[in-house]
């Protein structure tokens, strides 16, 4: 019996809502999501630290960091709450406050407000110095906005402590899983498309240029300038790995490998490259991308 | 039809779009405002159940289509091999806005390395102009690798690359002066942003090579702060001697 191309496409369009339906509103537990929140929010910490030191020198008074500075680098559209507070105390308060806020989302106090604030408080401190950002703020960006939407306190946190009620699953869990496993895809995919277009990627040294440089966290450098053989193969990987991981997060079959090398794999890249907490922020974004117990029972 | 994916339906067999326990209800506003505390409290008809409603599966599915469109625009729109003309407008105008505040209006490209003196690291050296009036002093320390480290590397770094753009050329560089007068001890400052690149895979033997990216005086006179941009040496013209060569010229086939 013969299909007519409207019941196809029908069809089609069925597949389709079905599909979108499973990947983006499926009830998730959110387990998963708890374990990316208390991820985030100690990479969030870690990555705090290394603004704390300088906090006064880059934006207080007299800072190198000054508004006039802001107005060359920014947007028209980019605020920070702190552009408000310049003195000492103040620059100082809303920091600590701001630490304090990622110290309730690891630890899942107030989750519903504090996830908002925290990524709040992350973009604020990005535009306050955009010059100063590297690769791991923008993914961990990323993380916490993903985190807003979803109900990541409802497991291994303070507020399930307290409500003593087992968490049921949502579909903002599941909205929120899939916004992490499009941009663990997304900026994958990103960074082979930005590293292709250059030879080094190509001709197989841009191992060795990673390692070289005074900033790599691994000193390999003597033992990639013995083998040329060796030093393509680093350089090659890396580009495979970023490919595989890119599409075989939308694999089934695949998923889990490519999530778990993930885990291994990206941190191990920032430490070539000089970026570990770029690595971890990866990590963690290839943590989320882990198939859940509802994708089993699915499957 | 067994893939219904109406939530009101009663007594339908677990399929996509349903929680595993196949519970359902009514859902109250206090799911979706970040109150599932409160909602928890409400009663099971709200706890037990994890679906959204039709109309807010609608307006998600808007919002997330109209999210993933500005997130492909934006990796476009980032690249730092440029953009087009079409894609620059349609993120500029719609996404922009409201992606910037985020700190979502993010490229993503990551490029690592593409071997090339921009790549390598920089740092910033500050010397006094005048002898005897204050320290030197390089920021990031020498082989520092702390997370710190890096965000100081990036800022030498932004201050070399903005000396091509007319809004931004000279700005970094004053700013990083005053900001260090106190440091440095000095209201009159050489400031240096340098950078240590690797030789080529072929050369491996070889030792980096230290390279003056930026150099500047940057001075505050009566409060104000003044930049005085000092050329690059492989910047300025050879000096050439205008005299002639003794026996130069005059020699023929």
């Amino acid at each position: 019996m013969s299909i007519s191309p409207l019941a196809a496409l029908a069809d089609l369009r069925r597949g389709v809502a079905v599909t979108w339906e499973e990947f983006w509103f499926r009830p998730a537990t959110a387990r998963r999501l708890a374990g990316v929140r208390i991820l985030a929010a100690l990479l969030g910490i870690a990555l705090a630290w290394s603004w704390a030191t300088d906090l006064v020198g880059w934006f207080g008074e007299g800072g190198i960091i000054s508004p006039a500075v802001l107005e060359a680098w920014r947007a028209p559209t980019a605020v920070s709450i702190f552009d408000f507070v310049r003195s000492t105390p103040g620059l100082w308060g809303m920091f600590l406050a701001g630490v304090c806020v990622l110290v309730f989302l690891a630890a899942g106090a107030a989750t519903p407000v504090v996830a908002p604030l925290a990524a709040v408080f992350w973009a604020s401190l990005l535009h306050r110095g955009p010059m100063l950002v590297g690769p791991a703020d923008d993914v961990l960006a990323v993380i916490l906005w993903c985190l807003v939407v979803g109900r990541s306190g409802d497991t291994l946190s303070l507020d399930h402590a307290i409500a003593r009620q087992e968490p049921s699953p949502s579909w903002r869990n599941r909205t929120a899983l899939g916004l992490l496993r499009v941009h663990a895809s997304v900026i994958a995919g990103a960074a082979v498309l930005s590293q292709l277009k250059a030879d080094t990627w190509w001709d197989g040294t841009a191992a060795w240029w990673l390692a070289a440089r005074e900033s790599s966290r691994i000193d390999i450098a003597a033992i990639l300038a013995r083998s040329e053989w060796l030093t393509n193969l680093l350089t090659h990987a890396i580009t495979l790995f970023e490919v595989a991981f890119a599409v075989g997060v939308w694999q089934r079959l695949c998923r889990p490998l490519v999530a778990w090398g993930g885990i291994v794999v990206w941190p191990l890249i920032g430490l070539l490259a000089g970026e570990p907490f770029w690595g971890g922020a990866m990590a963690i974004l290839a943590f989320a991308c882990l198939p859940t117990a509802e994708d089993d029972a699915s499957a | 039809m067994a893939r219904d994916r109406k939530p009101e339906l009663p007594s339908r067999p677990h399929s996509a779009g349903q929680p595993p326990d196949g519970s359902e209800g009514p859902l109250t506003v206090g799911t979706f405002a970040g109150g599932h505390l409160a909602g928890r409290r409400r009663g099971r008809s709200v706890a037990s159940d994890g679906r959204a409603s039709e109309s807010i599966r609608g307006v998600a599915t808007f919002v997330l289509s109209f999210y993933l469109v500005g997130l492909a625009l934006t990796v476009a729109g980032n690249s730092a091999s440029g953009t087009s003309a079409l894609v620059g407008l349609l993120k500029d105008r719609l996404f922009s806005p409201l992606l910037v505040p985020p700190w979502l209006d993010l490229g993503h490209d990551t490029r690592l390395t593409y071997g090339l003196p921009e790549d390598a690291d920089h740092h910033i050296e500050v010397s006094p102009a005048v002898n005897g009036a204050g320290r030197p002093l390089r920021i990031p320390a020498a082989r520092e690798r702390s997370e710190r480290a890096g965000r100081w590397r990036r800022l030498a770094r932004a201050a070399a690359i903005s000396e091509e753009s007319d809004a931004q050329a000279g700005v970094l560089p004053a700013a990083i002066g005053a900001g260090l007068f106190a440091t440095a001890g000095s209201d009159d400052l050489i400031v240096h942003v340098d950078r240590v690149v690797p030789p080529e895979f072929s050369a491996a033997a070889s030792p980096s090579v230290a390279e003056t990216a930026l150099e500047a005086r940057v001075r505050r006179v009566a409060g104000d702060v003044q930049m005085i941009p000092l050329k690059a040496p492989e910047e300025m013209a050879p000096v050439v001697d205008a005299a002639p060569v003794p026996g130069a010229g005059r020699g023929g086939p």
